[in-house]
């Protein structure tokens, strides 16, 4: 069991698999350096506005320019317009994208969750039908899972399929929907049957053209309003062959995606640009001992956190579903991304204060930093609370 | 053998010689004579030291196993001073190894070579008192000599202890004639010294966390309040991850310093493995303790022999600052482009 590396009775029994899970192959450097020499090409750096690992900025073009390379739906079988590639390939990608900050935002959830579920739970024609549009970039999705009264609590969604005819009647609200205005797609969970809690609930595809769907945006805290939104469903028709997976097996379904959800360098990466560029912009600051010691504190967490996510998705390629060691590796990842901030901050002691648009900050670095405590305090509740991750977690170890 | 058979055989070792109360008459009276003998009778002390130098063969990772074993059971012997680190020194220059107890003394020792005599005072040797050997790295030489319980001619020795009661003494070498030298090669500086001391730290804090780690498991679920174990309870969850995140975080560092130090590098990898130990330390035994409440603060209940020896560990072999004051100036002086490609391939792209 991989878990054993973790524990004493592992320790004993220490896998073989992760005596050096840091090492690529070659073919994997190969990839990454196909990647870089991309990136260097298609996004010099200084020329576009790097983001904040997958809040990045939606690109379309981007994401169809990545895609022409074959690095979306990586694992997707080349029958579906993949690549054949394994988790660590994929892995190998997005570290390199998040890392450049790049806009991976238009197929970033297309990529991540819709493309291996479609896999594992869809349908012959479902993954006819969507998965060639994923690996060319083209769709966009959003995943409707919060509600008003459903957030840590996903079992207590309200939002209902009843039967109608051939298909199923959606309705409900679902609330802090990222991407949802320009979304082809949500999967959305629904409840479908009685059953108690976890049981009776159902995901489907809906097409967010679909009548009955309107979105309205959520302003964020940091005023912006083309990321959050309400999605409201009000009597939309969803076909029999929008339904994911076998109708009440919702649940289920959900709770073992998590493992490729939550354990990947989007989970620890978000602010390492604040570290590079204080570093470019700060020399003497980050020469100086306090400066310095950080820096070494900074690139050990991340050394160790890159580890356990390479060691993670090892472990996927290897049929496994390390979905308690991806909460252990997610409820540490971003907590550590957010205390990335603070040091940083609390590092530089200056006012965030910055000239009104159009005059930008000429610093990238404050802009991130600026950004980057704003939005830090998303990334312990975004993909399940670190609250609940505690406990999925804990399951796993007794 | 492969490294989960040798860290069997260790672990069987170490729980039919080392039980609890083994360790606690051992940090009574400052050696466990035993354990010693059963670890020189299957060659465990003398690995990684080749079998042409007198040692017992095997590689960097079979000592780290035996070290993680070791921490694991509080194993109250200098095991790494032996092998890892001392054993190490001797080999790398081409000694034999002697016979009888031999500990290492300490990087940054103040310690003078005149001709072959040995002058200076060396504080915090492992076991010193119990030493009939000790080797030291003087000055670009390294110099096996007589150590305090050496038959004639050996220095003198004052008696210490770390926080578990480990021996940590001084000893004050007054002309004492080495018994062999030699030139240390250039892998072999100071710095290089401090590393190899630094991961066998690091290797038994990894053992030591993860016995604590499944200690306080059990311990959750055994022990039962407002009816139920307290295991059950929401708070007690969040200290028992926090465990188990460290001993994760702590057992892949050493496999990664492991991993680099075999394809002849690590300084990067050990830096921060030793960082991340000693951290995981402090985080670990916070958990811990007060998953256990006030029994695991009694003598009775053993996590203390691993919580106090996780304690003194993480200050030894250099502590968390010097290593990420280093490891953050080199990473600085290669500049914020090389910053990441340095998390990824650490030592690979240091040097």
């Amino acid at each position: 069991m991989w878990w054993a590396i973790w524990s004493i009775e592992v320790v004993v029994s220490l896998p073989s698999m992760v005596t050096s899970p840091g090492a690529l192959t070659a073919p994997e450097l190969e990839l990454r350096q196909q990647v870089r020499a991309f990136l260097i090409e298609t996004l010099p750096w200084g020329t576009f506005e790097p983001g904040l690992g997958m809040g990045a900025e939606v690109n379309p073009k981007f994401s169809a320019e990545l895609a022409e390379r074959g690095w979306i739906g990586m694992a997707v079988p080349a029958r579906y317009g993949g690549r054949d590639a394994t988790a660590v390939d994929r892995f190998v990608v997005v570290e390199e994208l998040l890392r450049w900050g790049a806009p991976v935002g238009h197929h970033w959830v297309a990529d991540r969750q819709i493309a291996p579920v479609l896999l594992r739970y869809g349908t012959e024609e479902q993954k006819r039908w969507l998965l060639p549009p994923i690996c060319r970039g083209e769709l966009c999705f959003c995943i409707g899972m919060s509600e008003p009264d459903a957030g840590s609590d996903l079992a207590s969604v309200r939002t209902r399929g009843v039967r109608d005819g051939d298909g199923w009647r959606v309705s409900g609200v679902k609330v802090w929907t990222s991407n949802a205005m320009r979304a082809d797609f949500m999967i959305a969970l629904c409840r479908t049957g009685e059953g108690v809690r976890h049981m009776g609930l159902s995901r489907f595809l809906i097409d967010m053209r679909s009548p009955g769907v309107t979105v309205k945006p959520i302003p964020f805290l940091n005023g912006s309003t083309d990321h959050f939104a309400e999605v409201v469903l009000d009597g939309v028709l969803v076909s029999d062959e929008m339904v994911i997976g076998e109708i009440g097996q919702g649940w289920a379904q959900n709770a073992n995606e998590l493992a490729f959800e939550r354990s990947g360098p989007d989970r620890w990466i978000s602010t390492f640009l604040l570290v590079q560029e204080f570093m470019r912009e700060w020399p003497d600051l980050a020469a100086s001992p306090a400066g310095s010691r950080l820096i070494g504190e900074l690139a050990a967490q991340y050394w160790v956190l890159r580890r356990l996510s390479l060691a993670v998705a090892r472990a996927i390629d290897a049929g496994g579903t390390p979905a308690a060691e991806a909460a252990l590796i997610k409820e540490m990842g971003t907590r550590f991304e957010q205390d990335v901030v603070s040091a940083l901050r609390e590092l530089l002691d200056r006012e965030l204060v910055c000239g009104m648009e159009p005059v930008q900050t000429p610093s990238l670095f404050e802009r991130l930093l600026r950004r980057a405590v704003l939005e830090a305090p998303s990334f312990t509740i975004r993909g399940g609370t670190n609250e609940v991750l505690r406990t999925v977690a804990v399951k796993g170890l007794s | 053998m492969s490294d989960n058979e040798l860290y069997g055989a260790a672990a069987k070792l170490f729980a039919a010689h080392n039980r609890w109360e083994d360790v606690g008459e051992a940090e009574a009276t400052g050696w466990a004579q035993q354990l010693w003998k059963a670890l020189q009778q299957s060659g465990f002390s003398d690995v990684p030291v080749p079998e042409e130098l007198g040692g017992a063969g095997g590689s960097v990772a079979d000592a780290v196993q035996l070290l993680r074993a070791a921490g694991a059971h509080a194993a109250p012997v200098p095991l790494a001073e032996s092998g890892l680190v001392g054993g190490w020194l001797l080999a790398s220059a081409g000694l034999a190894l002697p016979e009888g107890v031999r500990t290492v003394l300490p990087p940054a020792a103040t310690l003078r070579l005149d001709g072959d005599r040995l002058f200076g005072t060396v504080p915090a040797v492992a076991w010193g008192h119990r030493a009939e050997h000790v080797v030291g790295l003087v000055d670009g030489v390294i110099v096996l000599a007589p150590g305090p319980a050496a038959q004639s001619s050996g220095p003198a020795v004052s008696r210490g202890a770390n926080l578990a009661d480990e021996p940590r003494d001084t000893v004050v070498f007054d002309g004492v004639p080495v018994t062999a030298r030699a030139d240390a090669p250039d892998a072999v500086t100071e710095e290089t010294l401090w590393e190899r001391t630094a991961l066998g730290r690091a290797a038994l804090m990894a053992g030591a966390i993860s016995a604590v780690a499944a200690m306080t498991l059990r311990y959750s679920g055994e022990r039962e309040q407002f009816g139920r174990p307290i295991a059950r309870f929401q708070a007690v969850q969040a200290h028992l991850v926090t465990i188990h995140q460290q001993a994760a975080v702590v057992a892949s560092a050493i496999d990664g310093a492991v991993a680099a130090v075999e394809l002849g590098r690590g300084s990067f990898e050990i830096a921060c493995a030793k960082m991340l130990a000693d951290q995981a330390a402090q985080l670990v035994t916070a958990a811990a303790h007060q998953t256990h409440g006030a029994i695991g603060m009694t003598k009775e209940y053993p996590l203390h022999y691993l919580t106090r020896r996780l304690w003194a560990w993480r200050d030894e072999a250099g502590g968390h600052h010097r290593w990420a004051d280093r490891l953050g100036a080199a990473l600085v002086a290669c500049g914020p482009d090389a910053l990441y490609p340095a998390i990824q391939s650490g030592s690979e792209v240091m040097q």
